[in-house]
């Protein structure tokens, strides 16, 4: 009715929705908790059903004592859904951690999950190997909800938000700027979207077990791959397998994960020109040769490397990683020292194609920023110049360049923010800025004191990575709107 | 159902809408990216820039998938090329908004068909026709033929004088099986009545009928017929003179236009007893000059729905029994409906109307004919062995806000009574609140 009056914010649909968004990931626990029957480990197999009972019955009664109707949701309950989603399905994504035989702490748990869920996989656990494989296939599973996104596959599975609200909601949690719907309706756009990821996905397990993996790691192993996550049920990651071939294969599969999937998509239907004439496209794989080939000549001079198959091998693995914020291990890197680590850095920060299932800035993003940068000085020189600014075929409004700059901003100041904490805590300023870009941009690698595992970072800078880690893998704007008095303000 | 619209202007973006909203996959279509691109935040559909008149464009949307391909951009012949390229590539049905009345005329056809184009939809036609019976039937708000005039609905108003106020409809049903008061629209909500509802002075009642009884809720409703012969227009647009040439000879018609030039030229299209006035019928004392209290009818068609507004209200001031404003804000319309202006006009609606009843000649399941402000009027086509047919209407317990109105087997129009027994086969008319509309589907599949 138009002259109903609306609620300022209608809680009861945001409840109920994420009372059936933890339902999901209740299902999704079932995963671990069979494992731990195939595998036999019955120690982890009653927590595990501990942990479903808490999600499943938190999220039934958020269900139940809210009202059926009152359904209509609007912006700000959309960006508010998606923000708490991510943020409960880091905490009870925690449960399995506190509860299972490995015991973290609580602030190490909840690390340990939202680092899974946003794909960030930087993990607190030293001793993985010693983990059972309820625990492993837990840590993938997250990443696998994580990485194309909680509301992406809700949407694709749930006819319940295949509508106008649907769209708020695929808004706030898809990354990029502009968002490409594949398909006119919402749900299909996600069910394509799914389905390239799955197929990814499921190629990778393939190639993983022909090669020198058992099917369980392959499992753990891809599915961390394609939600270009970075959990590994290694020590020593990637490094752990020892395997070219393996190297190999995820690096490709990496690169792959870090293409808009919207193209990806245009691929497999037969529009591959489409892929080939994307902007941001064309600028990934430039950055990514030219920064494998600056490291390489950099390893190489340096003396690093002797044997050359290993230096080609390494390099192109760890560039890769870095890049699509992966954040698998597979070389010795955190001996690597001086431009090579700082390119590494920057690649970290710069991120692969938006769309994608990467984290960090964005490709699309930066090449705005340069372009604009470009026009601008050549409008200092010709003043009356009209320079539009074309992206992938398309005109970009200033409006959108003004907000991609703020994000920009906003990005550095949270980075600014949390190396600073860290650095307040003990840490040596080039590891600090390392560990909270890595946070960040959802990559997961370490250097220095965070070179293998992040278990150095005390209980409270923890809790607030991981909070960093979700408000970078939703692109900022989603979760600081919140904090802003004019979401909260009616006027 | 694929359904692409090419031009994201007024109706383009009012249909785009509501289709996303009814379920079907639409991609919209217009070459300026700003007016796309808050629909495409905002609504669950897809958009896409580029020259509705493009190969590329066409090719990109995937037209030849398309189920119905629909050109509503402000360019006429704009619109026939795209839907013939379209039909061209492989889109299975093309509706094309036009312009010209000459167009709609049997004899041609033949010749849009052959190159593309099945529909032609004119909105300032509907307009017109609408405008002509309601000058002919002053006393109702809204008059609407259905299924070729096999069921009429009727808006009307109820003043003090109305036999049937305050009468539970059950009763009022025992008394006569002549009409069936489908919906009453009571201040700013609309209400989907059951048997001990009542009507009050003040609403709107909306009556399914035959033709053969509408003298019967004329004087159920206390109402008088006035017979109009001069009508006095404010804005010479392009729906005044189509209205001038329609409503004919019998009529004296007066239309009062700002522009000079525009009243030069309007003076050559129109039919002989069509006087121009040029000046502002925002001025009083002009319209006291030209004899506005001598009109039996009052038409504002002017661009601002304001100044229509206002100035139907001017003219009931002035005593003209009935006025009609277009009002092209739909946000508007509930409220100018408040207020006594005998009947509002929204092209945009109209042309939805139309276009809601192409994709129910197309697919049969699902689709509505009329749009009230915020109720829905369905055709339904009624399928073997669904659920409406297992029972007599009364015994259906069909859900709140919704209700059968009239049905029509084999081409003869029925009303509907609690003893009803639907067939398959039939056509069923449905009222619901708007968003109640899956629940009627339950009833049919």
């Amino acid at each position: 009715m138009i002259y109903s009056k609306r609620e300022h914010i209608n809680f009861n649909v945001t409840l109920r929705l994420l009372g059936l968004l933890l339902c999901i990931e209740a299902a999704f626990m079932l995963v671990p908790t069979i494992t731990c029957v195939i595998y036999g480990e019955y120690y982890d197999l009653y927590r595990f059903l501990i942990s479903v009972g808490i999600t499943a019955g938190v999220g039934l009664l958020m269900v139940v004592f809210t009202s059926q109707n009152n359904n209509s949701m609007g912006r700000r309950e959309g960006f508010l859904l998606t923000a708490l989603t991510w943020i409960f399905f880091s905490l009870f994504g925690a449960l399995p951690f506190y509860l299972c035989e490995i015991g973290l702490s609580v602030p190490e748990a909840i690390f340990e999950s939202s680092s899974g869920i946003t794909t960030t996989g930087a993990s607190i656990i030293s001793d993985v190997e010693g983990c059972s494989h309820g625990v492993l296939i837990w840590r993938a599973i997250t990443h696998l909800i994580g990485g194309m996104g909680i509301i992406l596959f809700t949407l694709a599975v749930i006819p319940m938000l295949n509508k106008q609200s649907g769209v708020q909601l695929f808004n706030a949690e898809v990354t990029g700027i502009t968002h490409d719907k594949v398909r006119p309706r919402i749900s299909h756009t996600a069910k394509c979207l799914w389905a390239v990821y799955i197929v990814l996905s499921v190629s990778l397990v393939l190639l993983l077990w022909l090669g020198p993996m058992n099917f369980f790691e392959a499992i753990c192993q891809s599915l961390s791959t394609i939600s270009t996550g970075g959990f590994s049920t290694r020590n020593a990651s990637i490094e752990g397998f020892n395997s070219d071939y393996v190297k190999i294969v995820i690096s490709i599969f990496m690169l792959l994960a870090g293409i808009n999937f919207a193209l990806l998509f245009n691929l497999a239907i037969g529009k591959g020109r489409a892929l080939f004439k994307n902007d941001t496209f064309r600028w990934y794989i430039a950055i990514v040769i030219s920064a494998f080939v600056f490291i390489l000549i950099d390893l190489f001079i340096n003396g690093e490397y002797t044997d050359i198959k290993t230096l080609i091998v390494d390099t192109f693995f760890q560039v890769g990683s870095a890049i699509t914020s992966t954040g698998f291990t597979g070389s010795h890197f955190s001996q690597w020292q001086g431009a090579s680590i700082i390119v590494l850095l920057i690649l970290m920060l710069v991120g692969s194609c938006a769309g994608s299932t990467a984290g960090g800035l964005k490709i699309d993003r930066l090449m705005i920023i340069i372009k604009n940068a470009k026009n601008e000085l050549y409008k200092i020189l010709h003043p009356n110049s009209i320079m539009p600014l074309r992206a992938n075929g398309k005109i970009i409004s200033p409006e959108l360049i003004t907000k991609t700059g703020a994000l920009l901003m906003i990005f550095l100041i949270i980075n600014v923010i949390g190396s600073s904490i860290l650095i307040c805590y003990g840490f040596d300023t080039f590891d600090a800025l390392f560990a909270s870009i890595s946070c960040t941009c959802n990559n997961g690698l370490g250097y220095g004191v965070t070179a293998s595992n992040f278990t150095s970072i005390p209980g409270i800078p923890m809790l607030i990575m991981s909070f960093f880690m979700i408000v970078g893998r939703l692109e900022v704007f989603t979760i600081i709107i919140i904090f802003t008095k004019a979401f909260w303000n009616k006027e | 159902m694929k359904i692409i619209i090419a031009g994201a202007g007024e109706v383009g973006t009012h249909l785009a809408k509501l289709l996303s909203k009814e379920g079907q996959d639409v991609i919209l279509i217009d070459s300026d990216e700003n007016k796309l691109h808050v629909v495409d935040s905002n609504y669950n559909l897809m958009t896409q820039t580029g020259s509705p008149t493009a190969f590329k464009t066409l090719k990109t949307a995937n037209v030849k998938d398309t189920d119905l391909y629909i050109a509503v951009t402000p360019f006429e012949t704009r619109n026939i090329v795209s839907c013939s390229m379209a039909k061209g590539l492989g889109a299975r049905k093309t509706v094309a908004r036009i312009d010209n009345y000459e167009f709609l005329k049997p004899d041609y056809i033949p010749f849009f068909k052959g190159i593309g184009v099945d529909e032609l939809i004119y909105p300032e036609y509907f307009a017109s026709a609408e405008m002509v019976s309601a000058i002919r039937n002053t006393w109702a708000r809204n008059w609407f033929e259905l299924y070729d005039g096999e069921l009429i609905l009727i808006g009307v108003k109820l003043r003090s004088n109305a036999q049937i106020i305050n009468i539970q409809l059950k009763e009022l049903a025992l008394k006569s099986h002549n009409f069936h008061i489908s919906a009453i629209r009571r201040k700013h909500e609309t209400i989907i009545p059951r048997g001990d509802d009542h009507l009050e002075i003040g609403d709107i009642a909306y009556f399914t009928t035959k033709k053969e009884f509408v003298s019967q809720i004329i004087e159920l409703c206390g109402k008088t017929v006035t017979n109009v012969k001069r009508v006095m227009i404010l804005g010479g647009s392009r729906i005044g003179v189509q209205l001038a040439h329609m409503l004919g000879d019998s009529y004296k018609i007066k239309i009062i236009e700002l522009d000079s030039k525009k009243s030069f030229k309007l003076a050559e299209r129109v039919p002989e007893n069509t006087t121009i006035i040029n000046g502002d019928g925002r001025d009083i004392e002009l319209l006291q000059e030209e004899g506005i209290a001598d009109y039996d009818a009052f038409i504002a068609l002017t661009d601002s729905s304001e100044t229509n507004i206002l100035a139907c209200l001017t003219a009931k001031e002035f005593g003209v029994s009935k006025t009609i404003a277009e009002v092209e804000n739909i946000q508007f319309i509930p409220e100018a409906e408040n207020l006594n202006i005998g009947t509002i006009i929204n092209k945009k609606l109209l042309a939805t109307s139309k276009i809601f009843q192409i994709l129910l000649d197309f697919d049969s399941s699902n689709a509505k004919c009329l749009a009230l402000t915020d109720a829905e009027v369905a055709e339904l086509v009624v399928k073997p062995g669904s659920k409406v047919t297992k029972a007599p209407v009364k015994d259906l317990k069909l859900a709140k806000g919704m209700t059968i109105a009239g049905l029509i087997r084999d081409g003869k129009g029925m009303l509907v009574s609690g003893n009803t027994q639907i067939e398959a086969g039939d056509h069923v008319l449905i009222f619901c609140l708007s968003g109640a509309i899956h629940k009627v589907e339950k009833f049919f599949n």
